[in-house]
C-alpha cells in the first residue's frame, strides 16, 4: 500500500529531499563512473526492471499475495548505488506517471527503501555469502525489505510529534511509534521470507541464464 | 504557460497544499482545482479517490475507533483536515498528469528526458510481457497452482526481467552509440 501525499509534514519531507538529493547526486556520478557511456540506457533498463519487479506477486500460503520490491536482488546482483538509483526512478516515474504514492512521500520511500535497504541488503550479502551463498542471498532479500520497514514506521509515527495543533493533536499522520512499529514490523518480519526465497531464487536463476547464454 | 512552468506551478501548489492545516483553506483550494480540472471534474475526483482510499480510509477509521475507544470522542477536524489535504493533493497531481506532458516538461535535460523515455517504454513492455506470464501460469494448471509453482513462477519472472534488463540496456546502448547520442 502507497503512502499518499498529504500523511507526511513538510518539516519531514523538505529536509528528507535535500538528503536524497545529495544521494542522487553522488549516485548518479557512482553509476556513470562505474558504467561509462552506455549509463543512460543500463539505467532505464534497470529501472523498468524494478518497476516491472513491483508487479511480481509473491505467493503467500492462503492464496493471498503481496508485491515485491525487488531492492534485494536488485542490490546483490547490481550493487548498491544502482539498485538506489533504480528504485528512485521507478517511484518518480509511479508518482509522476501513474500518480500511484506521493510526490511528497518521495524521498522517505527512497531513502527507506532504495537506499537504506540496498545498503543493508548488500552489505549482509558480502558479510555472509563466504559462510552460506545461499543464506546470505535469503537474509540479503529479508533485510532489503524488513529494514526499510522500520524507518517508514519510525518516520510515520514521530509525524505527530514533528506537527501538532496548540491542543497537541496531529496534523498529519494521527499515529505514533507504539502502533506503527508493530503494525508495520509484524507482518513485514513475515513478508520478508517471502522476498527473502524470491531473492534466493531471482539470483540463481540469474546465474544460471548467465551461464547459459555463455555456452550458447 | 509552457510545460516547465506547468511543472514548476504544480510542484508550488504541491509543497503550498502540504503546509495547510485549516479545513476551509483546504475546501476553497479544492474548489479551486476543481475548476481548475472543468469536464474532467468528476472523472480525475474519482481516480484520485481510488488512488487514496485504501490508505486514507484505513488509518481514518483506526484512529476514529482509537479516539471513540479512548475518550468516546470523534477527532472530526483531523478527519476532515486530512482527507481534504490528501484528495486536495490528488487531485493536483492527477490534473498535472492529465494536462501536462511530462517528457517536455523534463526537455531541459537532454538525458533526463532520453532516460525517462527509455524507462517509461521499456516499463510498459515489461508490465505487458508479466500480464502474459501469469496468464500463462494459468491455462498450465488445471487448477490453482501450489505454493511451490507460484513461488517458481515468479522467482523465474523476476530473474527474466533481469536478463531482459541486461539485454536492453545493451541494444539500446549500441542503438544510440550508431547514431552518435554520445557525441
Amino acid at each position: 500500500m502507497h503512502i499518499p501525499d498529504g500523511f507526511i509534514a513538510p518539516q519531514m519531507y523538505l529536509p528528507l529531499y535535500g538528503l536524497a538529493a545529495g544521494l542522487w547526486a553522488y549516485g548518479a556520478k557512482r553509476v556513470a563512473r562505474d558504467l561509462d557511456e552506455s549509463t543512460l540506457p543500463w539505467l532505464a533498463s534497470l529501472t523498468a526492471a524494478s518497476f516491472a519487479l513491483s508487479f511480481v506477486a509473491l505467493p503467500l500460503p492462503g492464496g493471498t499475495s503481496a508485491h515485491v520490491t525487488g531492492v534485494g536482488l536488485l542490490a546483490a546482483s547490481f550493487g548498491i548505488w544502482n539498485a538506489f538509483m533504480a528504485a528512485s526512478l521507478v517511484f518518480a516515474i509511479q508518482a509522476l506517471l501513474f500518480g500511484d504514492g506521493g510526490v511528497t512521500t518521495l524521498p522517505l520511500n527512497a531513502l527507506a527503501m532504495g537506499f537504506a535497504g540496498a545498503v543493508a541488503a548488500r552489505g549482509l550479502f558480502l558479510a555472509l555469502r563466504h559462510l552460506h551463498a545461499g543464506l546470505a542471498l535469503f537474509l540479503a532479500g529479508w533485510i532489503g525489505l524488513f529494514l526499510p520497514a522500520v524507518l517508514i514506521a519510525l518516520a510515520l509515527g514521530a509525524q505527530p510529534l514533528l506537527a501538532h495543533d496548540a491542543a497537541g493533536a496531529p496534523l498529519y499522520f494521527p499515529f505514533g511509534w507504539s502502533v506503527t512499529l508493530p503494525a508495520l514490523l509484524i507482518p513485514h518480519a513475515l513478508l520478508g521470507l517471502g522476498e527473502g526465497a524470491l531473492t534466493l531464487l531471482g539470483v540463481r536463476q540469474i546465474e544460471r541464464l548467465r551461464l547459459r547464454y555463455r555456452h550458447d | 504557460m509552457s510545460e516547465r512552468g506547468k511543472l514548476a506551478a504544480w510542484l508550488l501548489a504541491l509543497v503550498t497544499a502540504s503546509w495547510l492545516t485549516a479545513p476551509s483553506w483546504l475546501a476553497g483550494g479544492l474548489l479551486a482545482v476543481l475548476l481548475l480540472c472543468g469536464r474532467d471534474a468528476v472523472r480525475l475526483s474519482r481516480r484520485a479517490l481510488l488512488a487514496t482510499a485504501s490508505f486514507s480510509g484505513t488509518v481514518s477509521l483506526a484512529y476514529l475507533g482509537q479516539a471513540w475507544w479512548q475518550s468516546r470522542a470523534l477527532p472530526l477536524d483531523w478527519l476532515l483536515t486530512v482527507n481534504l489535504r490528501v484528495l486536495l493533493m490528488a487531485l493536483l497531481t492527477f490534473l498535472f498528469i492529465e494536462r501536462v506532458n511530462l517528457f517536455q516538461a523534463l526537455a531541459f535535460s537532454r538525458r533526463l528526458s532520453f532516460l525517462l523515455v527509455l524507462a517509461v517504454s521499456q516499463s510498459l513492455g515489461l508490465k505487458r510481457t508479466l500480464a502474459e506470464f501469469r496468464l500463462g501460469l494459468q491455462s498450465r494448471s488445471p487448477r490453482p497452482a501450489g505454493l511451490r509453482a507460484r513461488y517458481r513462477a515468479a522467482a523465474h519472472a523476476a530473474a527474466w526481467l533481469l536478463d531482459r534488463a541486461l539485454a536492453n540496456a545493451h541494444e539500446s546502448a549500441q542503438a544510440m552509440q550508431s547514431r552518435g547520442m554520445f557525441r
